[in-house]
């Protein structure tokens, strides 16, 4: 069986950083999975997911996305980018394109460089973009300019322009950081449905452990740069999550206690 | 930190110097100073009423350095696209954008009259030497302006281009390009309206516009011709500066 990410003893630190944010991780993930990531901040799972996007070099181990290995010295060549996609943290939109532009920006990597530059997509290229609009529930916004929206909703359009790119592995970075929790299930749900009616693979991560569960098949939980498990979400005990985010060392001089 | 008296100190004898030598040495005299109030306002006073009938001069002459202006203008653009990318962080390595930065700080240095002065050597009188003059002071400014556009671009967008499979160039177009649009068109309306306003003494050397009228009538006494020319100035600078007002709410 072919595999959608395929990792064996990864390390890798930041340039000017002494300590490792990823520390011997082996991880594999099979293609039509829907994997979520949890971890206290600073574990490591936007570095992890970025890699995986070939946009970090200089890591050591082997890593291979989609059948094909990545180069720690290189990014990945232009022509397979499409097949990745990735949902960014901070959404990373185009703040004074409208809306359909930001998702028509899904595409470019799949048009001629002509067309690109042009900014004449294809009609199978629109047909894709509304898709992906209509799906994230936004149509209705197309016209409007990213920088005159909520965060939810440029939450949305972020995920909107990753489903035009049509691609085989999604990567979503906290894809519902900045949305309530009745949202944060609903975009959550549209995210991973996509996924599965496309055949694609889903990783994201999470803060919240009720969301992952709900919505993932597998958990992974990081902390410090490793993994700390890796389990079938219904083997999944409170005790692990919540051993998770207790390890970490509280910030010097902040009090936790209850409001009176 | 070091004692600040003493820097103080320092700073107030070095004024209180500057002011002594500039008295000891420019032989300022005080019957010519005294003098000087009374004779300005019998000068202004030769300028008026404006003499109307030079509006033929007038109209001829703005016209002249308003086609200065965006020739000059159009000039610079052309030279600060690429000397803007040169200059940029973002762009270029430090090998190449810290000496191209000296060059236009050194360009930025020279006054717009002096290398007019210089292009009238060089190519004679009349507009194109101003127009040369214009692009090449103006070019200082705005490529370090469109440097400053191209880095203070924010880099996320260009990352999501880039992990979508688009190329250089394409992300240059769709990520950088709608960031940095309404920084370089405020920019490139802001030099204009500075050209337009500089220009209208290149005639004074001899580069063409309407100061050529000034200089003229200044020189041959005509003061009150002189004065409607200054007006008609005045009103253009005040025009200019309206309008771009009502651009800039356009547009950023
Ligand atoms: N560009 C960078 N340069 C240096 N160190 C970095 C950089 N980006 C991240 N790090 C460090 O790498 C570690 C992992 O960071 P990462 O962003 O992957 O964590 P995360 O799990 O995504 O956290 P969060 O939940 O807060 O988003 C942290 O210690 C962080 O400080
Ligand atoms: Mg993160």
């Amino acid at each position: 069986m072919s595999l959608a990410v395929q990792i064996e003893d990864l390390n890798f630190a930041h340039p000017g950083s002494d300590f490792p944010a990823l520390e011997r991780i082996s991880l594999g993930i099979s293609m039509g999975e829907s994997v979520a990531l949890l971890g206290p901040s600073g574990a490591g799972k936007t570095t992890l997911l970025t890699l995986l996007d070939g946009r970090l070099q200089g890591w050591r181990g082997r890593a291979s996305v989609l059948d094909a290995p990545l180069d720690p010295d290189q990014p990945p060549h232009r022509a397979r980018r499409p097949d990745t996609g990735f949902v960014f943290q901070e959404y990373a939109l185009v703040e004074r394109s409208s809306v359909l532009r930001n998702v028509l920006n899904g595409r470019l990597g799949r048009m001629s460089t002509l067309r690109a530059l042009f900014g004449s997509p294809a009609a199978h290229d629109l047909k894709a973009a509304l898709a992906a609009l209509a799906d994230c529930g936004i149509a209705d916004l197309a016209e409007r300019r990213v920088d005159s929206l909520s965060g939810g909703q440029r939450q949305r359009v972020a995920i909107a322009r990753c489903l035009a790119q049509e691609p085989r592995l999604i990567l979503a970075d906290e894809p519902v950081s900045s949305l309530d929790p009745a949202r944060a299930a609903e975009v959550l749900a549209l995210l991973t449905n996509a996924a599965r009616a496309r055949g694609a693979t889903a990783m994201f991560s999470s803060h919240q452990p009720s969301l992952a569960r709900r919505f993932a098949r597998r958990i992974i939980g990081m902390s410090s740069g490793r993994i700390v498990f890796d389990v079938p979400t219904s083997e999944l005990s409170e005790d692990a999550t919540e051993d998770l985010y207790r390890d970490t060392e509280p910030m010097p001089n902040v009090a936790l206690r209850a409001v009176s | 930190m070091r004692s600040r008296g003493f820097g103080g100190l320092a700073t107030s004898a070095l004024v209180s110097g500057a002011i002594v030598w500039s008295f000891m040495t420019t032989d300022v005299e005080l019957s010519r100073l005294l003098s000087a109030g009374p004779r300005i306002a019998e000068f202004l006073g030769r300028m008026f009423p404006p003499d109307p009938t030079v509006m033929k001069e007038i109209v001829k002459g703005s016209a002249e350095t308003l086609r200065i202006a965006i020739l000059g203008s159009l000039g610079a653009v052309i030279l600060s696209a690429p000397l803007g990318i040169l200059a940029s962080e973002t762009m270029v390595s430090p090998v190449l954008y810290r000496p191209v930065r000296m060059l236009l700080a050194f360009v930025r240095a020279i006054p717009l009259i002096l290398v007019a002065m210089l292009m009238v050597g060089a190519v004679g009188l009349g507009p194109l030497p101003g127009i040369i003059a214009v692009a090449f002071h103006a070019t200082g400014m705005l490529a370090k302006f469109y440097a400053e556009a191209i880095d203070g671009v924010s880099r996320a967008p260009i990352a999501a281009l880039e992990s979508a499979g688009a190329g250089p160039l394409v992300r240059l177009r769709h990520a950088v390009w709608p960031q940095m649009a309404p920084v370089v068109v405020r920019d490139t309306i802001f030099r204009f309206e500075l050209n337009l306003r500089e220009s209208l003494i290149l005639g004074i050397v001899g580069a063409g516009g309407i100061g050529f009228y000034i200089q003229t009538y200044v020189r041959s006494f005509q003061y009150d011709k002189a004065a409607s020319v200054t007006l008609a100035v005045v009103i253009m600078v005040a025009a200019i500066e309206a309008i771009n007002v009502a651009l800039r709410r356009r547009f950023v």
